[in-house]
């Protein structure tokens, strides 16, 4: 079953007299528990179909579903209720509450979603493990490394057991060995959680990690429109 | 909830100087409009008592002819209304359970004469029973030279108020009769005239009234040197007067000539219920006064005409209530009495019939609370500003939360949480210090000579005091400021969108 279809999508940005299409006409299937990545030049329209998925940005035509449920019409309440319990993000920078600790972040979601204090310490407890970051858990952001912050950042993502993790140029900010080892640990989450993952990158290194690669150019998909 | 509060109290913690700078506005705030409710609250019961205690009672009754309730300081050249009913009063105020003292008493302004000067000096008189007078004042003024009159002896009691001013005015120095001058109670310009000083122990006035013309110019014989205890600037206008010599002065009907009036046998039948009372004309220097057509009258009547002093004229009928009377319900039911009994007069209360004094409580208390939400809304005005600022500092760590599924009213939720800490705490610390202060300061028993601040500390020794009420508005200020200040930014910050953060990067 395909956890996200996209139809023709068309997204306009208005920048003073002029229109900027970011996206062309984009149609994509992704795959329950695929891992996929997302590349093409900058300004190709990455973060703007991520953001597009997420519910964070608005599609100008088009139609986008994630989880069967069509989101390009949904007022705010809706939308962010979909960004809590649908998806989880990642993204390059601005990851995490600076004045929340490590286990405060990553059970955040789940107190948002008006868990029970103990039901949400304990699975963000069992991610924390799960991203290696069990000695860190009292750390705020700002004394973590970027490598640090970006494993809260995936945890997060994953504690509300999301359909979908969008993480825009996750390791763009992270040099080589961290990136790697980052991507590593998604992949693993992947393989752990089931969750769908898809991530945006122009860098070339990454691509052996994933499962399925969607090249983005002008604001349209190249090649093959895939199918599940 | 307790997520919001978290991150909103570390945000707190975590942007120190504003949080501390809006804190001290706070509790500055919340201080200030403490104490001064505090000082305010105790300044007005200061002043109810001493006016209730020491000068009018709870409740005055004037004619209903009079039309200012204000009766303490009229407007110069409106004198107070006559009531001559007091005879039909006093049974209405005896069936009143919740009365317990009354006092009929002349009050209305009189002009001192003397030959010296072409421009007179006024002082108001009070006239009234001096014995009466004492179980109703028992201790509202000290006798600092010679002593309290004798019933119904004919005097005068001289504040050292007027003493001072009349001084300056006419350049005498009153002394009662057969006194001479303490050195110490001199005033600083009666000192400088040294041995030269001129005294006098008597003093000629004229009753002032715009309705009867036919006002006498009488002799007193100052028989005491009186000092009030509290607000001498005030109650030092008045010089209390047995009542005869005040209906002579103002040309009211006396006793005397109501006694000459009143049939032989009801005569009787007065003096049959008045023969205690008797001892009222016993003194022996009665009628020291120049008034010799009233003494002759009074002479002719016999004795049971002192019985008849209640039917002469009044101005006013001091009332004090008993302790535990409901106020408003008194008022009211003995107003409906006093109606129902066609008395002529009407109850009013005595911060009506005090006039401006008694209202400069409510006065004060107004600029006060003007001034503090007038430093409320530069608060507001700060706080709105710098938790706007904090708002866009912080779009990116918002428009993440909102990324991740925090809802708008989350994020206005935790900035209201932010002002409401900051007002907790600090305004908190400000009302406790207050409180504190408030508890505190009557403690020093500080003193003051000074007239202006006398009245503002209500009494001799600054006493201010803790009105619930006035600790309930300051949190209801501290929760309306609250609100205020946190709108706009809460605004803000719960439109910043996701893609807002996303964009700074
Ligand atoms: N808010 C915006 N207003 C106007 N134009 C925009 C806006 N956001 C993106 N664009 C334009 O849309 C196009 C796609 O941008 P997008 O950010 O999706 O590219 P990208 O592939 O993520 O690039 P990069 O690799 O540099 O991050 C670009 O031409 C960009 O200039
Ligand atoms: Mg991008």
């Amino acid at each position: 079953m395909n956890i996200i279809e996209i139809k023709d999508l068309k997204k306009d940005y208005p920048l003073g007299n002029t229109i900027v299409p970011a996206l062309r006409g984009v149609d994509l299937s992704v795959a329950e528990g695929d891992f996929m990545s997302i590349i093409g030049p900058s300004g190709s329209g990455k973060t703007t179909l991520l953001n597009v998925i997420g519910c964070i940005d608005f599609a100008t035509h088009g139609s986008v579903k994630v989880g069967g449920l069509e989101i390009t019409a949904l007022d705010d309440r809706r939308v962010t209720d979909i960004r809590l319990h649908k998806i989880g993000f990642i993204f390059q920078t601005f990851n995490l509450i600076p004045v929340l600790n490590v286990i405060e972040n990553i059970e955040f979601p789940l107190l948002l979603m008006k868990r029970t204090a103990a039901e949400a310490r304990k699975r963000a407890s069992q991610l924390a493990e799960e991203v290696g970051l069990n000695d860190h858990v009292r750390h705020r952001p700002a004394e973590l490394s970027g490598g640090q912050r970006q494993r809260v950042a995936i945890a997060r993502a994953l504690v509300t057991n999301p359909d979908i993790v969008l993480a825009d140029e996750p390791t763009a900010n992270l040099d080589s060995v961290t990136g790697a080892s980052i991507l590593e640990l998604m992949k693993r989450m992947n393989e752990i959680e089931k969750t769908t993952f898809i991530f945006s990158t122009h860098d070339a290194n990454v691509l052996k990690y994933a499962r399925r690669i969607v090249k983005i150019k002008d604001g349209l998909i190249e090649g093959a429109p895939a199918a599940a | 909830m307790k997520l919001m509060l978290t991150i909103a109290w570390r945000n707190i913690l975590r942007h120190r100087g504003k949080s501390l700078v809006i804190g001290a506005i706070l509790f500055t705030g919340a201080f200030l409009m403490t104490v001064g409710n505090g000082v305010i609250t105790g300044m007005a019961a200061g002043v109810e008592t001493n006016i209730v205690n020491g000068f009018m009672g709870d409740v005055v009754l004037v004619s209903d002819a009079q039309k200012s309730d204000n009766i303490l300081l009229p407007l110069m050249g409106s004198s107070i209304e006559p009531i001559t009913s007091y005879k039909r009063i006093k049974p209405i105020l005896a069936a009143q359970p919740y009365i317990r003292h009354a006092l009929p008493v002349g009050k209305n302004l009189a002009m001192m004469l003397d030959e010296k000067t072409d421009t007179p000096g006024f002082a108001y008189l009070i006239g009234a029973d001096f014995e009466e007078y004492r179980k109703m004042f028992p201790d509202n003024f000290k006798v600092t030279e010679g002593r309290y009159p004798r019933p119904g002896e004919r005097a005068m009691l001289f504040p050292t108020f007027a003493r001072g001013e009349f001084y300056n005015f006419y350049n005498i120095w009153f002394l009662p009769e057969g006194g001479a001058v303490v050195k110490e109670h001199l005033s600083k310009e009666a000192l400088a005239a040294g041995a030269a000083l001129p005294v006098s122990s008597s003093v000629v006035m004229m009753g002032m009234t715009s309705g009867i013309n036919s006002t006498n110019d009488l002799r007193f014989p100052i028989k005491g040197i009186v000092e009030y205890k509290a607000l001498n600037q005030i109650f030092g206008h008045f010089c209390l007067v047995d009542i005869e010599s005040y209906r002579e002065c103002l040309g009211y009907f006396t006793a005397a000539d109501m006694a000459a009036q009143v049939p032989k046998e009801e005569k009787k039948l007065l003096a049959l219920e008045g023969a205690d009372l008797d001892s009222m004309f016993g003194g022996e220097d009665m009628m020291v006064s120049g008034a010799g057509a009233a003494r002759e009258k009074k002479k002719a009547a016999p004795s049971g005409a002192a019985k008849t002093a209640e039917d002469g004229t009044y101005n006013a009928v001091f009332i004090k209530l008993n302790p535990g009377a409901t106020y408003k319900r008194a008022l009211a039911s003995l107003n409906a009495a006093l109606t129902q009994g066609q008395a002529g007069v009407r109850a009013v209360s005595w911060n009506k019939a005090s006039g401006p004094i008694g209202s400069m409580a409510v006065i004060i208390k107004v600029a006060l609370f003007l001034f503090v939400t007038l430093l409320f809304c530069v608060a507001v005005i700060i706080i709105v500003n710098t938790l706007t600022m904090a708002a866009i500092e912080r779009t990116a760590e918002i428009g993440m939360m909102r990324a991740i599924g925090a809802h708008k009213t989350f994020i206005a939720g935790m900035f209201l949480g932010e002002t409401a800490i900051l007002s907790a705490v600090f305004g908190g610390f400000g009302i406790t210090a207050g409180v504190v202060a408030v508890r505190v300061i009557p403690l020093f028993r500080i003193t003051t000579t000074n007239d202006i601040l006398q009245i503002l500390y209500g009494g001799n020794f600054f006493h201010p005091l803790l009105s619930l009420s006035g600790v309930a508005l300051t949190v209801l200020q501290l929760l309306a400021v609250t609100v205020a200040a946190a709108l706009y930014p809460m605004r803000v910050a719960g439109g910043i969108t996701p893609l807002e953060a996303i964009a700074r990067d």
